[in-house]
């Protein structure tokens, strides 16, 4: 790994382990209370898990017009993010509208639409593992409806009815709301930026590996 | 006589006061409904423990995964460098 990889470890270990105290000193919102605090791990968990479905739709947009493996490997390390980051939205999301919305889960836009690009992200690391060969350009084309589908959760709670918050919640959020959140937006898109480099490390490791099997299969 | 005895006694048991145990169990009989906007304190979902689940999931499942690709990595480099070795070695015999 790069040098640079364990101080940067560190430094995301550390705004990890001061988030807490960031956000237990957040002032509390006026009707939610005590559990609008997961916002402050739920957003940033969202925007991650789009970021990362976007970044696995473009590397597979520049694979399938170069070829180039090293696109496929970043496109692979983005999905298991967007499976992950997905499932930490999908799971923090109903523990916070449990108490605030009276449900564990509504059918609105924003929801059903998360849910429907979390699991084109696990179909796209389905394909991968059980595909076969040739799998790599199928998952890439399937990479691009994952992507299509972010702006739509993104502005869906503009133009659907729903009770989620709109997106104009966040630009005028006061600053003791506002520090905590971009607190927690830089712990974790350090976090997912971290686990991607260690990701495509391992998918390098493995085509090294594979490489040296097949010379060896040659020489034999 | 002995009718107006046993009419008398039902009357007695009829008419004479609840034992104050029941009446302390017995809720009072509502005469109408009266909305509030909030629930009294009692009554409301505790928010802590669904805060608290929602962070400790969020950190258990970073660090699973981070262990998990650690470890994959791990196994991987190992074989790797296993193989390269063994190739060294079988250029030079």
């Amino acid at each position: 790994m790069p040098k640079w990889f364990q101080p940067t470890t560190l430094l995301c270990a550390a705004l990890f382990a001061i988030s807490p105290f960031v956000i237990a000193n957040a002032p509390y919102e006026s009707t939610m209370g005590l559990v609008q605090k997961v916002f402050y791990y739920h957003m940033p968990s969202a925007w991650v898990f789009l970021t990362a479905s976007v970044i696995c739709g473009s590397a597979s947009a520049r694979f399938l017009a170069t070829g180039n493996p090293r696109h496929d490997r970043t496109a692979l390390a983005a999905a298991e993010m967007a499976v992950l980051f997905g499932l930490l939205t999908l799971v923090t999301g109903p523990l916070w509208a449990r108490k605030a919305w009276g449900t564990w889960w509504i059918w609105d836009a924003r929801i059903t639409s998360s849910l429907v690009g979390w699991m084109i992200a696990w179909a796209y690391l389905i394909l991968r593992q059980y595909g076969g060969p040739g799998s790599e350009k199928l998952a890439a084309g399937l990479a691009l409806f994952g992507t299509a589908n972010v702006p739509f959760i993104y502005v869906s709670v503009n133009y659907w009815r729903t009770i989620h918050p709109a997106t104009t919640v966040v630009p005028k959020l006061p600053f003791s709301m506002g520090f905590p959140l971009l607190f927690c937006l830089a712990a974790f898109y350090l976090l997912m930026f971290l686990l991607m480099k260690l990701r495509t490390r391992v998918a390098e490791q493995q085509a090294r590996l594979d490489a040296i099997y097949l010379s060896l299969d040659e020489q034999a | 006589m002995r009718t107006l005895i046993r009419a008398i006694a039902v009357v007695f048991v009829l008419t004479m006061p609840l034992p104050p145990l029941a009446a302390q169990t017995q809720p009072r009989q509502q005469e109408e409904f009266t909305p509030i906007d909030q629930l009294p304190p009692q009554e409301q979902l505790p928010a802590a423990p669904l805060l608290v689940g929602a962070y400790a999931f969020v950190l258990l499942m970073l660090f699973g995964y981070l262990v998990m690709v650690s470890r994959r990595l791990s196994a991987i480099q190992a074989e790797v460098n296993r193989l390269d070795a063994d190739l060294k070695r079988a250029g030079k015999g």
